[in-house]
């Protein structure tokens, strides 16, 4: 599904991803961990055509997707959940779901996309009307996530979708990530500062750090290795 | 109190006009985050292109359908071949370019119309309406001015409000990487926001030629009006530009009626001041949003 090989990113003379390899397949959780600074959000800005990388690639089903122009890369079915702000404040929560169906989801099936994320996540419904910047910081993370399930994506790229969030709120939110990867459908890349959280679910794992890929392994590994636990990923 | 009716009423018509203009500015603000300082140079120029379909016996419609098409080719041209290429750039890169594009159109327009002012006809009769036994100052031109205006705000008001055009284009404007994660063409709708100030421009452009002296110069103080309307309007919201517009218009014709016509520029520019000073977001923005 994604294939990357050799990305290397440069923010002027700083490397910010160095010969950067790895795959997603889809119904499978890829989570990529790291320290401040590793490189995460880089990689995925870079995969969603926000960034250009200037040596390696990275294609999806076949097709290269590095040098496209972010919309086209999410036209493909590539859904980037940026960190944080990915809400658009000035718009209610329903235009927000909206928006997401625009793409990829035909005219007439737009309105039972949108009704199936109110289904998943009921508190969105309560508030359609409402504007975004109204919602607490979970249901943001709800928003951006059914925004981004409303696209009808093949591949999710999740960028600390955990961020300011309680731990049961994070338990919820992995489970119903693990629930929607499942069989030959959607994959994710998962980026999380939440070590823990994301080895819970994840089918693979990698670490970046300074940029480059240091271990690339299944999640049992980490969680039988205390000192590449101690090492890398800091408990 | 027949002199101040014909003040208001004549304010209201100017107004409008201004709120054309405000309605410009602030497409193009909102969208691409700048001042387009030439709104009223790209009106002046497709008003020209209308004169010179009228004076080769072009019916007054297909020539008034031709400016506004003209402004809409206009907008979407400079987008893409000015604006665009700054993307990216400090923000006063693209509004100075803006400038130079005000002077070069003026220019041009001078080299191939001439520096002379003419008259420009109007659609309706331009002589007062009797209402009872008295002439007001509101002519059937100044009618279809009011309407013209009134239908272009309530339109760019649906457009926004009710369509997934519209829909799209707030979210490009309001955060664009975010909806071009999403999918969202947002470059198009940048130079769609372009073509529709300036069809909105050059519909400003058209009604205001016949009510000054029409030359290449004679939407220079327009636009002056049209950035207060533009700026007391809050350059958000295309209601806000409309309030704004009959606010400075009617202002501007107490001044002028009251005070003295040569003193309207003045007044305008101290209404600016007064407005920046006081409600920088304007009557109907929000503090903290605006990026001009």
């Amino acid at each position: 599904m994604l294939h990357v090989e050799g990305l290397s990113v440069r923010y002027g003379p700083v490397r910010a991803l160095d010969d950067v390899s790895f795959e997603a397949r889809p119904g499978k959780i890829t989570t990529v961990l790291g320290a401040n600074g590793a490189g995460k959000t880089t990689l995925l800005r870079t995969l969603s055509g926000l960034v250009r990388n200037h040596r390696g690639t990275a294609s999806f089903d076949g097709q290269r997707i590095t040098g496209r122009a972010p919309e086209s890369i999410a036209r493909l079915g590539v859904s980037h959940v940026p960190e944080g702000r990915g809400v658009i404040a000035e718009l209610t929560v329903d235009e927000n779901l909206r928006l997401g169906t625009f793409v990829r989801v035909r005219r007439g099936e737009r309105r039972a996309v949108v009704d199936e994320i109110y289904e998943r996540f009921p508190q969105l419904r309560d508030k359609r009307h409402r504007s975004a910047s109204t919602l607490s910081g979970g249901e943001r993370q709800m928003l951006v996530i059914g925004r981004a399930l409303a696209c009808r994506p093949r591949l999710l790229l999740l960028d600390e979708p955990s961020l300011g969030l309680s731990p049961i709120v994070t338990a919820q939110l992995m489970a119903t990530l693990r629930e929607l990867t499942t069989g030959d459908g959607l994959g994710a890349v998962l980026v999380e500062q939440n070590a823990r959280s994301a080895l819970s679910v994840a089918d693979w794992a990698i670490v970046l750090n300074l940029g480059r890929v240091v271990v690339a392994d299944r999640p049992a590994r980490f969680a039988a290795d205390a000192d590449l636990r101690r090492h890398y990923l800091g408990f | 109190m027949a002199l101040f009716v014909d003040i208001l009423l004549s304010g209201v018509a100017q107004g409008m006009v201004f709120a054309a203009i405000a309605l410009g500015l602030g497409l193009v603000s909102r969208a691409t985050g700048i001042v387009n300082f030439a709104q009223g140079a790209m009106g002046m120029f497709t008003t020209f292109i209308a004169f010179s379909l009228l004076s080769r016996g072009v019916g007054y419609w297909p020539a008034f359908v031709a400016a506004l098409a003209a402004g809409a080719v206009l907008g979407a041209a400079v987008e893409r071949t000015l604006i665009r290429p700054l993307q990216g750039k400090p923000a006063l890169n693209p509004v100075i370019v803006t400038i130079g594009l005000l002077v070069v159109l003026e220019g041009v327009a001078g080299s191939i119309w001439g520096n002379v002012a003419r008259g420009f006809p109007a659609a309706f009769s331009q002589r007062g309406l009797v209402i009872g036994r008295t002439r007001v100052a509101f002519s059937h031109f100044d009618v279809f001015l009011v309407c013209a205006v009134v239908v272009l705000v309530v339109a760019i008001v649906a457009l926004f409000r009710w369509t997934a055009l519209g829909l799209r284009m707030r979210a490009a404007a309001f955060s664009p990487e975010v909806s071009r994660l999403l999918g969202v063409r947002v470059g198009r709708l940048f130079t769609l926001a372009w073509a529709l100030a300036c069809a909105a421009g050059s519909l400003a452009g058209l009604l205001v030629a016949p009510l000054s002296s029409f030359s290449p110069y004679y939407m220079d103080l327009y636009l002056v009006y049209g950035f207060t309307a533009a700026v007391l309007g809050g350059l958000l919201s295309p209601v806000g530009a409309l309030v704004g517009g009959l606010v400075t218009g009617i202002a501007i014709a107490l001044v002028g009626g009251y005070v003295g016509p040569d003193l309207q520029p003045i007044a305008a520019l101290a209404m600016l001041l007064l407005v920046l000073m006081v409600r920088p977001q304007g009557l109907f923005g929000t503090a903290g949003v605006r990026r001009v």
